[in-house]
């Protein structure tokens, strides 16, 4: 099974890569080369220079992922499990979960800087909201009785949080990262336009302006496969963490 | 020993207090059981939840070995309708789960545990997940749950109701078993008529719409041999069923 889905996505590389290939012959213009100089351009430049702008983007995704986590998470299931909680926070979640995150960047930019804490907090912003809600709908969803064994057995919070919130609430939550992330990689890309020298975001720009367009799109190719990476680590994650889920 | 005296319970809302059980009062001893049956909604399962800890704002008095209620304190198996096993926990780890929680892990060891799923027809499903086993079978893991913790008293919500007519009668069966073995007083919740005289040492008919007893009855039957076969057995559970729904027409009829 997992053999034959390894053989379906290889199947659909392979398609995607093709049409890139066809496109760029029939095109013909240096704006879309061919998927083939590419891939040996960035044989040629990955170590030395695109290496440590993946770096950087890693490691701004990884903290503001982190960081919404242990935010979000919490709150969350403060949110779910007493209801009293939810009242106050409600409105102040919904209130602000519409406002558009990248909009506020200028002024995250003049608070916290234009180095990486404006951007680490701007990934953040987006995927804390996500987490809140996907956490708090999750641990409303649990019925009732669940608790009851629990509680007449005279269970603390921590026991009802161990074996209960968490393991039902976990679903939610990975499906929530997995969604904000799609949109947090594009919000990275544009925040390290903006004062850094660093980060793929930098570099693709940089590379446009310089009318490189073999480095440009070894920069795009290597953000895709940055967003993979994690991707699929999400995924694994999961069907490791919830493999109760995917019984029956 | 469970003791209630003077039992009641509202419930409030924001415009009105509704009364769903009110002056109760029974008494199970030292490992025996009592039926409680009645209609749905007379107040049974909150009688239930009142006893298991689960429902502090009660007038009167609940006392199990001489102590209130108080899950803390006491061990008090309970049995919720559905079962109540954690789905994302493994068979073994759903059993352990009380001892567990209640930091007891000395209470049944490795060896004690694996008799009782055998007991109980389950050695080999340990590593599975609940969804991944039969109606009785999750049955049989939350009785060997509430059983591997030898609990001062075990409640049970409707506890094989959702069981068709054969597995059902297996499971008392299996459950008569486990509680000669371990002696433990025990308080089920029923509207089954058969199932109250087939494990009831004591019955108790809750009335449809005052939440309260309206017969105590001492079960004559109890314990006997094959008592599912005994003619006497059909003239109890007709006779106990002509009683509850005259009591419950009268409701009715108020």
């Amino acid at each position: 099974m997992g053999k034959l889905v390894g053989m379906w996505y290889l199947l659909a590389a392979v398609v995607l890569t093709a049409i890139w290939f066809v496109v760029a012959q029939i095109v013909d213009l240096p704006i879309i080369p061919s998927p083939v100089r590419v891939v040996e351009n960035l044989a040629d430049i990955f170590m030395q220079y695109i290496a440590i702008h993946s770096l950087y983007s890693l490691w701004r995704i990884v903290a503001g992922l982190l960081l919404a986590v242990v935010v979000g998470l919490p709150m969350g299931v403060l949110m779910g499990y007493f209801p009293k909680t939810d009242k106050f926070l409600a409105p102040v979640v919904y209130l602000t979960y519409p406002v558009p995150k990248i909009a506020l960047l200028p002024i995250l930019m003049l608070l916290f800087g234009v180095g990486d804490l404006s951007k680490i907090f701007m990934i953040f912003l987006i995927i804390v909201f996500q987490v809140v809600v996907a956490v708090r709908d999750g641990i409303r969803a649990i019925p009732t009785e669940t608790y009851y064994p629990l509680y007449s057995l005279g269970a603390s919070f921590k026991d009802i949080f161990f074996e209960v919130l968490w393991p039902a609430s976990l679903p939610k939550f990975i499906t929530a990262i997995r969604v904000a992330l799609a949109t947090a990689i594009s919000v990275l890309f544009f925040t390290e336009t903006f004062g850094t020298q660093y980060g793929m975001g930098y570099f693709i720009m940089d590379a446009w302006l310089r009318v490189n367009y073999l480095e440009m799109y070894s920069g795009i190719v290597v953000l895709s496969l940055l967003g993979l990476i994690l991707f699929t680590t999400i995924d694994f994650i999961e069907k490791y963490a919830c493999d109760w889920q995917y019984k029956n | 020993m469970i003791s209630i005296e003077n039992l009641s319970v509202k419930y409030k809302s924001d415009s009105d207090i509704y009364t769903a059980i009110s002056g109760i009062n029974l008494m199970v001893p030292d490992g025996g059981t009592l039926a409680i049956i009645g209609p749905s909604g007379c107040g049974k399962s909150t009688l239930l939840k009142v006893v298991a800890g689960l429902i502090p704002d009660y007038e009167g008095t609940v006392h199990i070995n001489g102590e209130e209620v108080n899950p803390k304190k006491q061990t008090i198996g309970f049995m919720p309708q559905n079962y109540g096993l954690l789905p994302w926990r493994t068979v073994y780890d759903n059993i352990r789960l009380g001892m567990k929680i209640k930091r007891a892990p000395e209470l049944l060891d490795r060896k004690m545990l694996k008799k009782l799923m055998r007991q109980l027809g389950i050695e080999g499903l340990g590593h599975r997940y609940p969804v991944e086993l039969s109606g009785g079978q999750q049955q049989r893991v939350a009785l060997a749950r509430v059983f591997a913790l030898q609990p001062d008293v075990l409640l049970m919500d409707e506890p094989f109701s959702a069981l068709d007519a054969i597995t059902r009668e297996e499971m008392q069966d299996i459950f008569l078993k486990l509680w000669h073995k371990f002696n433990v007083s025990t308080i089920f919740v029923t509207h089954y008529v058969e199932e109250a005289l087939y494990l009831g040492q004591r019955i108790a008919v809750l009335s449809a719409n005052s939440g309260n007893i309206s017969m105590i009855l001492d079960n004559p039957l109890f314990g006997g041999k094959d008592i599912r076969q005994d003619p006497e057995f059909f003239a109890m559970s007709l006779k106990l069923r002509n009683t509850v729904k005259k009591d419950w027409n009268q409701a009715w009829e108020n």
